[in-house]
């Protein structure tokens, strides 16, 4: 467009200005609509796979977790209410509510054992023997998604990550670092010693008999007086396993 | 699990620190509440009516674990039993614990059961057979105490169901029911 000098010019280049914004807020609206119709092409596509799949997604726990995999990338969430398609369809919403229930049953159950804290792999071996006769194999990524809802429901559970596994919280208890390195260094043997933290960790002696205290109070550990050596045993319930105490100790 | 004969211990038995008495409160009562359960339900299943303190009791050591419970540990065990009204000290000393896995006026109802089961209303029986007699083989009277069976006995005499009388010694204490 030709530069024209004075006012006429710049009522010019403010209509250039506008004309071009329009085209711009086309452009993105043509973008937008092309997204959203892809969106809901996947989207049916995806509603007739879970269709043909049903029976799998509800047998296997493996090929359910890449489902929900998949819903996730488009954005689709089965869990989001216990209503409409896909609740209907897989009966999927009734599996994890029916999960977290069995999660906190088990969670409420164990508590005076382990205070409040259980290692997921424990959940879900109780969970299994709980579940003998049911028709759906659970899995962890299983457990990990009811404790999730179970989370949105405000209901203080949350999962924490310990070394290498990870740990269902079931009560308001806050753990500090200190007491998730002890935590990591208990699941060796299932105990520390004073000592042992404090070698280990480099610590001064009282931050760790500090923290094993604490853990104490929580009811996260438990005592023991009977080694031969007659060195204090701090016992973490959380990460043993119930049913498979050692007989001998190795150490 | 592990077995002590044909008894099958719980989970909490092969876990050390369950054999220290735990210093936190709800800790402590959770233990106590286990060990309680285990006494009364081994005592029920191997028919042991007292346990020695200072005795070889085999709830009390875990070889398999290497621990044993302290002295003040058994103490505090039996003690929580007895303020439940299922256990007894027999002496000042609390060396030894009459364990009462029923309750006297619960074994005086398996007395009466056992009478009517055997039609035995107006009969006459001894001490000793109402113990050993070959009526309660397979009952759970078979091989109870005897001063538990007296004091059952007196329970229910004093409530006129039953007369109790002497023999020529000890031995020949008879009952005469009238249920």
């Amino acid at each position: 467009m030709r530069r024209r000098p004075g006012i006429g010019g710049l009522q010019n280049a403010a209509a250039a200005r506008d004309q071009y914004r329009l085209l711009g807020e086309n452009v993105a609206k043509l973008r937008t609509d092309l997204m959203k119709e892809q969106l809901s092409t996947f989207r049916s596509q995806l509603e007739d796979f879970a269709r043909k799949h049903k029976n799998d997604i509800r047998k296997n726990p493996a090929f359910r977790s890449q489902f929900h995999e998949m819903c996730a990338k488009v954005g689709v969430d089965p869990l989001a209410s216990n209503k409409g398609f896909w609740a209907e369809l897989l009966g999927i919403g009734d599996f994890y509510y029916e999960l977290g229930v069995q999660i906190v049953d088990i969670c409420l159950s164990t508590r005076a054992h382990n205070g409040g804290l259980i290692s997921l792999e424990e959940l879900c071996k109780l969970l299994g023997q709980r579940r003998k006769g049911a028709r759906e194999a659970v899995s962890e990524d299983d457990c990990l998604r009811a404790i999730s809802k179970l989370k949105v429901l405000g209901s203080g559970f949350e999962v924490i990550s310990v070394g290498k596994r990870k740990l269902v919280r079931s009560v308001p208890t806050e753990l500090n670092k200190d007491h998730n390195e002890i935590l990591e260094l208990a699941q060796a043997q299932g105990f520390v010693t004073v000592d042992e933290v404090q070698r280990r960790l480099s610590w001064p002696s009282g931050r760790a008999t500090d923290a094993l205290e604490t853990l104490l109070d929580e009811g996260l550990a438990m005592i023991d007086d009977g080694d031969k050596d007659g060195r204090r045993r701090y016992w973490f319930p959380c990460v043993s396993s119930i049913s498979s105490y050692a007989g001998a100790d190795t150490s | 699990m592990q077995k002590l004969g044909e008894f099958k211990l719980p989970h909490f038995f092969n876990y050390p620190p369950y054999f220290t008495l735990q210093p936190v409160r709800d800790t402590r009562e959770k233990q106590v509440q286990l060990w309680k359960e285990l006494i009364i339900e081994y005592c029920r299943a191997q028919k042991v009516f007292i346990i020695g303190l200072e005795e070889d009791f085999p709830l009390f050591s875990n070889r398999a674990i290497e621990r044993s419970l302290s002295h003040e540990a058994r103490v505090a065990f039996l003690s929580a039993l007895v303020s439940d009204g299922r256990a007894e000290w027999t002496d000042k000393g609390h060396k030894k614990c009459l364990i009462l896995w029923h309750r006297i006026q619960e074994w005086a109802d398996l007395i009466v059961h056992f009478v009517k089961e055997n039609g035995l209303e107006d009969n006459v029986m001894t001490v000793e057979e109402i113990r050993s007699g070959t009526e309660s083989r397979g009952t759970e009277l078979y091989g109870i105490d005897r001063s538990v069976l007296m004091r059952a006995l007196k329970l229910l005499e004093h409530k006129g169901k039953l007369v109790i009388f002497k023999g020529t010694s000890t031995d020949d204490e008879g009952v005469k029911f009238s249920l």
